[in-house]
């Protein structure tokens, strides 16, 4: 899926983002950008400031200090839904779904499609299934039934559901926490191959992991932070899962 | 998938019962009811008349009015535990307004809308506080009797004619009762409660409100994060509480023609009991208008069939232990069918 845009300017741009929580400086000057169609691995121990960059750029937080660039222009995010509204989607790995609701009313939460009988709205059950399942299936998710409780799911299987709604209503960066870390050798696998789907169909994708091995398969660059400071930006082939583990635990400086 | 899931070829999965109780929050509490009743018809004698039935429906209908209210509530995840004080409350509103003379339409409007603006009332003090609402409406549960104790002067009024307001809200529903053979005693508060029940069960499964309710009391983060304004749907659910709590304070002041202070005290637990009985969760999520309402035909029908069997240590006025351990009953086997959807 092409893109029209002018693509001389990455799809994000952070610039010199500086963070403190009080005394605590969380992020000292980072630079970050993500390519259009990009697959960028975020890595980095627990406290390195991932997750704090990332709560920045969807407008959890805002930043102490430096600049943030969406699609080449200037932004500033006041809350998660301005950030959103611009098409960037976070997929939390427990915080994602509603378990007690079928994978359709999951799928369309907060856009669902109402029909009218007389003066009556009605929802649409039976289009809302339809589009769910045709929209799953098109990023390569197969599901038994969309009434199904999205409970009865496995972790993997409500990941996929979950990247496939951001898909589906038109999320440009789509910004994954951890998919990966609670589940089995053979749901990884499936959960990296929706990431390749999400980005064949023009998405950029974050991933935030300190799990190397599972990003490598996948990733088109890497970020690595420690300490709230950048260690590099790396590119697909330059380092092995041995050189990036060892830049994230800083038994190595490059 | 787990061993006990087969695919049939069109898709659609063959399941073990265990997985369709716990799919349909409502289809265990159905079963229930049934074989209860069966039981019943065939054990005690004098249950299987048309006498017993209406008695039982009549008496379920007040209280399956405000079970409604509560039941949408525990869906999203919170507690109403003054719709009892909201009961008196829309009762005296009613009847003081009748004897001032009010036209019946007006008495009828104000005694939904004080309780429904209280309702209200509970909601923005949950959201704006966020204290739990359990501890919110324990508060408010005395703070509305207060009210209406201080607008009351706590006197009991009592009124003697029969206007036909009454008649229209909770008299007999003769042009059913005509239909059926002699004993048949139904009320119009069947009408009242089974268009409440329709209505909100169409407002709960049909319109993007109840999917709000169901995403709020499930997950609240999960449908923020979706852009759902979880603090407005629960402030609309309080007010539907309330409403419907008024609604029940005119039936009963229809029905018995008297209003005291103490009208409705006790319905809240009813209510909530009800609720679970018919298959509501209590930490949200969970639940139906189907339930509330074999919830409290359930419950109204031990209370029938326990004072009919005349047992000597549970006289009728012991009835409250015969709920009790329904209710206990009734969260273990939603537990353990909540176990069922989850291990899956």
């Amino acid at each position: 899926m092409g893109r029209t845009q002018d693509h001389s300017e990455p799809l994000v741009r952070m610039e010199a983002i500086v963070k403190r929580f009080g005394t605590i400086t969380a992020l000292d000057g980072v630079d970050f950008e993500v390519e259009y169609q990009q697959v960028h691995a975020l890595l980095g121990d627990n406290g390195a400031g991932k997750s704090t960059l990332i709560k920045i750029l969807t407008g959890v937080y805002p930043p102490t200090e430096g600049r943030i660039y969406f699609e080449g222009r200037h932004v500033r995010f006041s809350s998660p839904r301005d950030a959103r509204a611009l098409g960037i989607e976070t997929v939390y790995q427990d915080l994602a779904l509603v378990d007690t609701m079928s994978i359709t009313r999951n799928f369309f939460l907060g856009r669902e499609i109402v029909r009218r009988l007389g003066p009556i709205p009605w929802l649409d059950m039976r289009a809302m299934n339809e589009r769910t399942r045709s929209a799953l299936r098109d990023i390569g998710i197969e599901i038994r039934a969309p009434h199904e409780k999205v409970g009865s799911l496995s972790g993997g299987e409500r990941q996929s559901i979950a990247i496939g709604r951001a898909v589906h209503f038109g999320a440009k960066l789509l910004i994954l926490d951890e998919p990966t870390s609670a589940l089995s050798v053979a749901e990884t696998r499936k959960v990296l191959s929706y990431i390749e789907n999400a980005k064949a169909r023009g998405l950029s994708v974050i991933f935030i992991t300190h799990n190397v091995r599972h990003v490598h398969m996948v990733a088109d660059a890497y970020t690595i932070l420690r300490h709230g400071r950048k260690v590099g930006t790396y590119y697909r082939g330059e380092l092995s899962e041995r050189d990036i583990a060892d830049l994230i635990t800083g038994e190595r400086e490059r | 998938m787990s061993s006990e899931v087969a695919v049939s070829k069109t898709g659609t999965r063959l399941r073990s019962p265990r997985h369709m109780l716990a799919d349909s929050a409502t289809l265990g509490p159905f079963l229930t009811l049934l074989v209860l009743f069966v039981l019943f018809s065939l054990f005690i004698p004098k249950f299987l008349s048309w006498r017993s039935v209406s008695g039982i429906v009549n008496a379920a209908t007040p209280i399956g009015i405000v079970t409604i209210g509560v039941t949408l509530l525990m869906i999203c995840g919170e507690f109403d535990l003054s719709v009892g004080s909201l009961v008196a409350l829309g009762g005296y509103v009613f009847a003081m307004l009748l004897l001032a003379g009010a036209p019946p339409a007006l008495a009828a409007l104000l005694a939904v809308a004080l309780p429904a603006l209280f309702g209200l009332l509970n909601g923005l003090l949950l959201v704006w506080t966020g204290i739990p609402s359990f501890i919110v409406t324990l508060g408010t549960r005395s703070i509305y009797r207060g009210i209406v104790w201080l607008f009351s002067g706590g006197t009991l009024i009592q009124m003697l004619e029969r206007p036909a307001v009454l008649a229209l809200f909770n008299g007999r529903l003769d042009v059913l009762n005509e239909l059926l053979p002699k004993g048949a005693n139904f009320r119009t508060s069947l009408i009242w409660f089974l268009l409440a029940v329709l209505v909100f069960q169409y407002l709960l499964t049909r319109t993007t409100f109840g999917n709000h309710i169901f995403a709020a009391g499930g997950n609240a983060q999960a449908a923020a994060a979706q852009g759902v304004n979880v603090s407005r749907v629960k402030v609309i659910s309080f007010a539907f509480s309330g409403a419907l709590a008024g609604l029940t304070g005119i039936l009963l002041f229809s029905q018995f023609r008297t209003v005291r202070v103490t009208t409705g005290a006790g319905m809240e637990l009813s209510a909530i009991a009800a609720a679970v009985v018919g298959g509501t969760a209590l930490n949200g999520g969970v639940g139906s208008i189907w339930g509330a309402l074999i919830g409290v035909l359930l419950i109204s029908m031990l209370r029938t069939g326990v004072i009919l069997m005349d047992i000597p240590f549970i006289p009728a006025d012991n009835f409250e232990a015969v709920v009790g351990a329904t209710i206990v009953g009734a969260a273990v086997l939603n537990t353990w069918l909540g176990q069922g959807r989850a291990k899956r």
